[in-house]
């Protein structure tokens, strides 16, 4: 086991898109919630080496330098190989120098913004607030820090947003001049402000027309790895690579998600039963076929595909005799096949469903 | 049983007029059945009548009442209520000497009891008017008395109840015996019985319903049916009040269930007469017609791998009701299916809400089809129930669609909007009868295809709900007929194409187009839907290629969640058909039915 995430469900504004796993931040619920988490990893943490640690939320940044200090010293008990990606969700709002050098003391290589949009409209929609300001000033700070690997979250086909909207936000995040960048399109989940509030999707034309525009703004500097994913050269997500290349990963945390030998577990969303340790709300135990068909779904998010002879090697079997369906799927041109990978190309990243579909059992 | 206190009736009533809800209240005024027992509307036995709140198959109690200290036999015969059953009617009528003529107190007389009121006349019934519903705060006595007068009732003899209170059931009760006369009828007579209905049951085999006219049946008789000529020795007979009882014979003027271990519906014709085998009666009862059905479509299954099972249902729905045919019949577009003939739209609906609900397989249903007749060149003549076995237009000289005469039945405000309509549908008008200053009847002699399509659905939009209509087929007519063809992605598919007059083809090419638009799901590349006269194509649009379809987010390690969400989507892909290449939801088969000029 090589990976490990951490999830911290504290928020100081919860979006209106958001769902989730999430609370409004409270001082002693938050020193409640790192005592049981530190549980929670004693009890299961087989000291590992790990290659990747990823702190996501909520809002991890949100923690007052005294709970940052005290998650960050609870997770020392993790031991890290030599070349480990660390990463830890932040909002521009709730990052500070103190915090920023808080990680660098603890080794913290990665820091992940949730920006989102810059647009006054799209940010009242979202309920959200950004300066850009305080943004140009917060990214150069933490480039003087030393900070290299860092991503910026955009989101985008958000009702009544135009394109002209969308370059805007896309030229301001180019100019910060970021590793790296993942762009989402809104999902109007149910449950939230949004959903409750009956917001409509943008038009399906004008939603891929905004993809198209995202990945041609991005084409010069950044790889287009992974559907929403944009890095530039070295600056891959480790991490997220390791959920597309259907790895074991440990989750640690209210909603997280662990995958261990076999075995995919979710833990609770209620802080009540979190608090309780009771941690697991459910699992699945996969048969090779499942964990075959899982490496289909997410490895086919990636651009690169999937490498045959990998494969092969995983599961002693060859890819197109697991999946015959990989035949029909190239004579439709939704697959390609260059001889070492299987992969979808870029211009049906959009529509990857309609084939992943087909490494669905019924 | 004395003869002399027999009544034999039925209750005439439009759907909603509160049938049912009469026959459960008189059960229970008797102490034929308790209100503990009573399911809401005790004689409707299948789920969907009770649903729609139609009778679908009939049914007959016997209740004991005692009126002046003589004891009575009552037999009740239900009847179903809608217009693809008339026939039923008719032979449910034909086995009682009196009907109640139901009509709800707050919305008067409708063109369907009127038809079925005018069948009992015909049948020399004695007819009680009854207003029903009294109790509601909407009634207007006043009018539908004034309305049955009309039509030749005296105020005197209208009896007012409520089924829901039980208010004026004695009164029923009292005039049934009074007015309703008793059976007459020779026991010594060769045997001649009535059939009125049938339902098959797995043990005992067909079950049938009968009124026994003259003469005597006793089990262990050897009985022959004079139409189909089959024998059968007579195994049991019950009678329901309401539990089935065993009684050892049924005399003239009495009703009940026959059964003989019959294992064929197809033996068991409505109408027939049945005799006994050593002592036949010389000629039958009157008025056997044979049942034809009037409308056709193809059933398919979704999954191709059920179509035995879709055989299986058809042949356990056929078990209980003569008037479904199915045969196997093959389409490009949706492989195996069975092309089914039915006595109207209603009657296909039900049929096919029976078989995806009971029976559990999705189904595919195409548009409806009458039954046509075609002139070739060469001078013979055939019959096209079904669009694909139009022959190609080269060869045909002429052709005919069955006309029916429909008697629509509105307030006279809508006397405008109604002729539009019927002017619309083809229709010639005969002419108009007024009930009295507020009520009209209107004749038209209408295209049946033009019935099937949407005229029901127009009728009831265009009057806000308040015409009701009946309609008798009166034979086949000249007209110009054509095929249309409808093309997705360039081929045909079979399975859409539909027979129109040639002056509607456009229209009606343009509306199915649209209506495919919106049904179909964008699809990985863009889809041309077309429609077609041979190779002139009419009408045209494109369904978009899809954009987006793709789980974008990814949070903490979630997948067991994307891949829910992947099998959703599989799910749905399963109840479409595909079609080429393109994935058809089962709605689009039926949008050929499509309308949007809705008023």
């Amino acid at each position: 086991m090589k990976h490990c995430y951490i999830h911290i469900p504290f928020c100081q504004n919860i979006c209106s898109y958001c769902d989730f796993c999430k609370v409004l931040y409270n001082e002693e619920l938050v020193n409640k919630y790192l005592l049981y988490l530190e549980r929670e990893i004693n009890s299961i943490y087989k000291n590992d080496i790990l290659d990747t640690i990823y702190i996501g939320g909520g809002t991890p940044s949100s923690l007052n330098v005294k709970q940052l200090d005290k998650l960050l010293k609870i997770l020392t008990k993790l031991k890290q190989s030599k070349t480990i990606e660390y990463s830890i969700e932040c909002n521009f709002s709730s990052i500070t120098l103190e915090k920023l050098n808080l990680f660098k003391k603890y080794g913290i290589n990665r820091l992940s913004f949730g920006l989102e949009s810059i647009n006054s409209k799209n940010l009242k929609i979202l309920e959200r607030t950004e300066s850009k300001r305080q943004i140009i000033k917060i990214i150069e700070l933490c480039k003087k820090l030393g900070f290299t690997n860092i991503n910026i979250d955009l989101m985008y086909a958000i009702p009544k947003e135009s394109i002209k909207d969308l370059q805007a936000d896309l030229d301001f995040i180019l100019a910060l001049d970021v590793s790296h960048i993942s762009t989402y399109s809104l999902i109007i989940e149910p449950h939230t402000k949004l959903a409750i509030n009956r917001v409509n999707y943008i038009d399906e034309d004008l939603d891929y027309k905004m993809y198209q525009l995202i990945c041609k703004n991005l084409a010069d500097n950044y790889d287009h790895y992974e559907i929403s994913n944009f890095a530039k050269k070295g600056f891959q997500s480790k991490h997220n690579l390791c959920y597309w290349q259907n790895k074991n990963y440990y989750g640690f945390g209210l909603g997280a998600s662990s995958y261990i030998g076999t075995t995919r577990i979710n833990n609770t969303k209620s802080l009540t039963k979190y608090l309780q340790d009771k941690y697991i709300l459910n699992y699945e135990n996969l048969t090779k076929n499942d964990i075959m068909s899982y490496e289909m779904i997410l490895g086919l998010r990636l651009l690169q595909g999937i490498n045959k002879d990998q494969f092969k090697e995983k599961y002693a079997k060859d890819i197109y005799d697991a999946f015959p369906i990989i035949n029909n799927l190239l004579n439709k041109n939704l697959l390609v096949d260059d001889g070492n990978s299987i992969y979808i190309k870029e211009d049906k990243v959009y529509v990857s469903n309609e084939i992943l579909i087909n490494f669905i059992k019924e | 049983m004395k003869k002399e206190n027999i009544r034999n009736f039925c209750i005439i009533a439009h759907i909603d007029h509160g049938k049912s809800t009469l026959a459960d209240r008189i059960l229970e005024k008797t102490g034929a059945i308790s209100k503990r027992e009573l399911k809401e509307q005790m004689l409707d036995d299948m789920d969907i009548e009770r649903e729609r709140g139609i009778t679908i198959k009939l049914n007959a109690v016997q209740i004991k009442y005692k009126y002046n200290d003589e004891e009575y036999y009552l037999h009740l015969i239900d009847t179903p209520g809608h217009v693809d059953f008339s026939y039923e009617v008719s032979r449910s009528l034909a086995a009682c000497e009196g009907a109640l003529l139901v009509v709800d107190a707050s919305q008067g007389i409708e063109a369907q009891t009127l038809a079925n009121l005018y069948l009992a006349l015909d049948n020399n019934l004695t007819v009680i008017p009854v207003i029903n519903k009294i109790d509601l705060p909407n009634a207007d006595l006043e009018k539908v008395i004034k309305e049955l007068e009309n039509i030749g009732f005296s105020r005197e003899e209208i009896v007012l109840t409520s089924a829901k209170t039980g208010e004026g059931i004695d009164t029923l009760l009292e005039s049934i015996i009074k007015k309703i006369p008793a059976p007459k009828g020779d026991e010594t007579a060769p045997l001649k019985a009535l059939i009125f209905d049938s339902v098959f049951d797995p043990y005992k085999g067909v079950v049938v319903s009968i009124r026994v006219v003259d003469g005597v049946v006793k089990t262990k008789d050897i009985i022959k049916m004079m139409q189909t000529k089959a024998n059968y020795e007579v195994v049991g007979l019950t009678i329901n009040n309401p539990k089935e009882t065993s009684v050892e014979a049924l005399s003239a003027g009495e009703v009940g269930y026959l059964s003989a271990s019959i294992k064929s519906i197809n033996h068991v014709k409505v109408g027939d007469t049945i005799t006994l085998k050593d002592d036949p009666a010389s000629i039958a009862l009157p008025g056997y017609k044979e049942m034809k059905p009037m409308v056709y479509c193809g059933f398919y299954p979704i999954e191709s791998n059920r179509f035995e099972d879709l055989r299986e249902a058809l042949e356990k729905l056929k078990l209980n009701d003569a008037s479904l045919v199915f045969d196997p019949e093959t389409s490009k577009a949706l492989g195996f299916g069975f092309r089914c003939g039915f006595l109207g739209l209603l009657h296909m609906e039900i049929i096919e809400e029976r078989i995806e609900r009971e029976f559990n397989i999705d189904l595919i249903a195409t548009s409806p089809s009458v039954i046509y007749e075609v002139l070739l060149t060469d001078k013979s003549k055939i019959i096209v129930d079904a669009p694909t076995k139009m022959p190609d237009r080269s060869l045909i000289a002429k052709t005919y669609e069955p006309y029916v005469k429909t008697s629509i039945f509105s307030p006279k405000e809508y006397i405008g909007p109604i002729m539009e309509l019927c002017q619309d549908k083809r229709g010639t008008f005969i002419n108009m009868d007024y009930l009295d200053e507020s009520r009209v009847t209107i004749y038209y002699e209408l295209p049946l295809s033009e019935i099937v399509y949407d005229f029901f659905d127009k009728l009831k939009s265009y009057t806000k709900g308040y015409a009701s209509f009946d309609y008798e087929l009166i034979g086949y007519k000249e007209s110009n007929l054509v095929k249309m063809d409808i093309l997705l992605n360039g081929e045909i598919v079979d399975a859409l194409s539909v027979i129109v007059h040639k002056d509607f083809a456009y229209q009606r090419g343009k509306l199915v187009v649209e209506k495919l638009k919106e049904i179909i799901p964008r699809q990985m590349f863009e889809v041309p839907i077309q429609a077609a006269i041979g190779t002139h194509v009419i009408a045209r649009t494109d369904i978009k290629a899809m954009r987006k379809n793709v789980l974008a987010k990814c949070y903490g390690g979630d997948v067991t969640r994307k891949k829910k969400l992947l099998e959703k989507q599989k799910a749905g892909k399963k109840r479409m058909k595909q079609i080429g290449s393109v994935e058809v939801p089962q709605e689009a088969f039926l949008s050929i039915l499509a309308t949007t000029d809705k008023k």
